[in-house]
């Protein structure tokens, strides 16, 4: 028999699987907002936010919501090279395979939109977008000004990226959606509903108000930080059930395997 | 989970150093609360010592222990004087002298003798009337000079005074001088012829002159004027 300390650690493994986005009302929001924005005749938007603040799993459930309604295509891994960007770009739009040893003419590219105008509304989601090149962003933005294509373009809140931002997409975004870390609230109903979703109802019970305060406290609502906490809190557990039962309460977390998670991911400095 | 013994041990450095504040506090509180203890305490010795202090300073001016000493000096002295002076005059003291003492709010020592007066007897003084110039014959007496006789006599010719004529009768006569002795106890009797005593010192000075006859004719005479029963008595000495 799998032992229940071992589903619940796998719940938290950190994806951007479609099946793991959790509705909060945060997420809603954000959700709600980015369609309507997607309607509107906008040529670029910023989806804006820290790491681990839900942007790629949001992005990936637009283009699963979506998919079937608009022409709608998702970039999860930012390209290596300019090639292989217009490669990929070359096949969303002319839906057909760039022929062998043959290279993407920029300006026939941008034409070739040109012609599409009326006729189609293509819209590209970039997640990682600060990993594109200032030369890249400048012709994304040459291609969203023919107002075929429709960038979402998906930025990790940073410093530098704030810098990229503003040289880059000032004057051409129209909007910026940004997403925040979760509140306390909002981080206990995602733990809850996450182990509910895969029927560890016993386990999200014994995850008490104590529990989640400390838990919040260590990933400040950052979902990313709180896979990982939770991941590696079941992964004790795991093995106290297994090896050492005494040192576990199956009806409460004990706050000691909490903390000592915390130490072992560095939220802690002993 | 390969791991988990050294995360525990690392775990509980964590505890440790979690609760360092705390043990701090608690620390503290309880050395506050030892302290506050020892204060309560000793607050009143610490009180009365300060007390102390601060009266010393305050009453410096006026010290009780040279107050004491003070009283007691002058109730010695008091009790000296008062003895001495009861001693002069024949006075018998027993206890209290506290009666004598002016100044009632005087801080009485608690070993000071209690001495009270009683006088057991009323003060004797000599009962001699006599005027101014006696005192100057008493005087007199004390003195054996010869001057002193003749000062008496020159008195007696200026003044007649019989007290004086008699003095001088009665000490010739003690001194075998029956001449004098006879001439004075006269001169007592020119002045007054009822003073006895002349009369008798008169008559003895007579008999010891070998004048005994007279002597007796003097008293039988005396006799029949005054009846005097020391006259007659010496009348019946010289007759045997």
């Amino acid at each position: 028999m799998k032992n229940r300390y071992e589903a619940a650690k796998n719940v938290f493994i950190d994806s951007v699987d479609i099946d793991d986005y959790i509705e909060l009302n945060s997420s809603v929001t954000a959700y709600k907002q980015l369609e309507h924005s997607m309607d509107k005749p906008l040529k670029m938007i910023l989806l804006f936010g820290r790491p681990g603040t839900g942007k790629s799993i949001l992005l990936n459930r637009i283009t699963e919501k979506l998919k079937h309604q608009k022409e709608i295509h998702y970039f999860d891994t930012p390209a290596i090279n300019e090639k292989e960007f217009f490669h990929k770009l070359f096949k969303v739009l002319t839906k057909k395979d760039l022929p062998k040893n043959t290279e993407v003419n920029f300006s026939a590219l941008v034409d070739f939109c040109k012609n599409l105008r009326g006729k189609r509304e293509i819209i590209i989601l970039l997640d990682e977008a600060q990993m594109y090149g200032p030369e890249m962003m400048e012709k994304i933005r040459l291609l969203s000004d023919t107002r075929v294509v429709k960038f979402i373009v998906s930025l990790h809140k940073t410093d530098d990226e704030d810098l990229i931002a503003k040289e880059h997409f000032q004057s051409r975004i129209w909007e910026i959606i940004e997403l925040k870390n979760a509140t306390k609230d909002d981080q206990a109903l995602y733990i809850h509903k996450k182990l509910l979703k895969q029927n560890l109802y016993e386990i999200a019970n014994s995850i008490k108000e104590k529990n989640m305060k400390m838990i919040y406290t260590f990933t400040r609502g950052n979902f990313r930080e709180c896979n990982k906490l939770l991941f590696t809190i079941f992964e004790i557990c795991e093995y106290y059930d297994k090896n050492e039962p005494s040192k576990i309460n199956y009806e409460n977390i004990p706050k000691k395997i909490i903390e000592m998670s915390a130490i072992k991911l560095g939220y802690v400095d002993v | 989970m390969y791991d988990i013994k050294p995360l525990e041990e690392e775990w509980k450095r964590y505890k440790k150093k979690k609760m360092k504040p705390w043990y701090s506090l608690i620390f503290s509180i309880l050395i506050i609360t030892t302290l506050a203890l020892s204060f309560l305490n000793y607050k009143d010795v610490i009180f009365s010592k300060l007390e102390n202090n601060s009266s010393v300073s305050i009453n410096k001016p006026i010290p009780t222990t040279v107050l004491l000493d003070k009283a007691l000096t002058t109730l010695e002295v008091k009790k000296e004087i008062i003895e001495k002076s009861i001693k002069d005059n024949n006075i018998e003291l027993e206890t209290d002298v506290s009666s004598i003492i002016d100044d009632p709010m005087r801080y009485e020592h608690p070993n000071a003798k209690k001495v009270s007066i009683k006088i057991t007897e009323p003060i004797k003084k000599p009962v001699i009337v006599e005027k101014p110039r006696k005192k100057m014959h008493l005087n007199i007496i004390e003195t054996t000079s010869a001057s002193a006789y003749r000062d008496v006599a020159k008195r007696f010719a200026d003044t007649a005074d019989t007290d004086d004529s008699l003095f001088l009768a009665r000490t010739y006569y003690d001194q075998g001088n029956n001449k004098k002795a006879i001439y004075w106890a006269l001169e007592t009797n020119k002045v007054n012829p009822n003073i006895e005593e002349s009369w008798l010192i008169f008559a003895k000075a007579k008999a010891r002159s070998g004048h005994k006859d007279e002597a007796i004719r003097i008293l039988s005479s005396y006799i029949k004027r005054s009846n005097s029963f020391e006259a007659k008595a010496l009348l019946k000495k010289f007759k045997k």
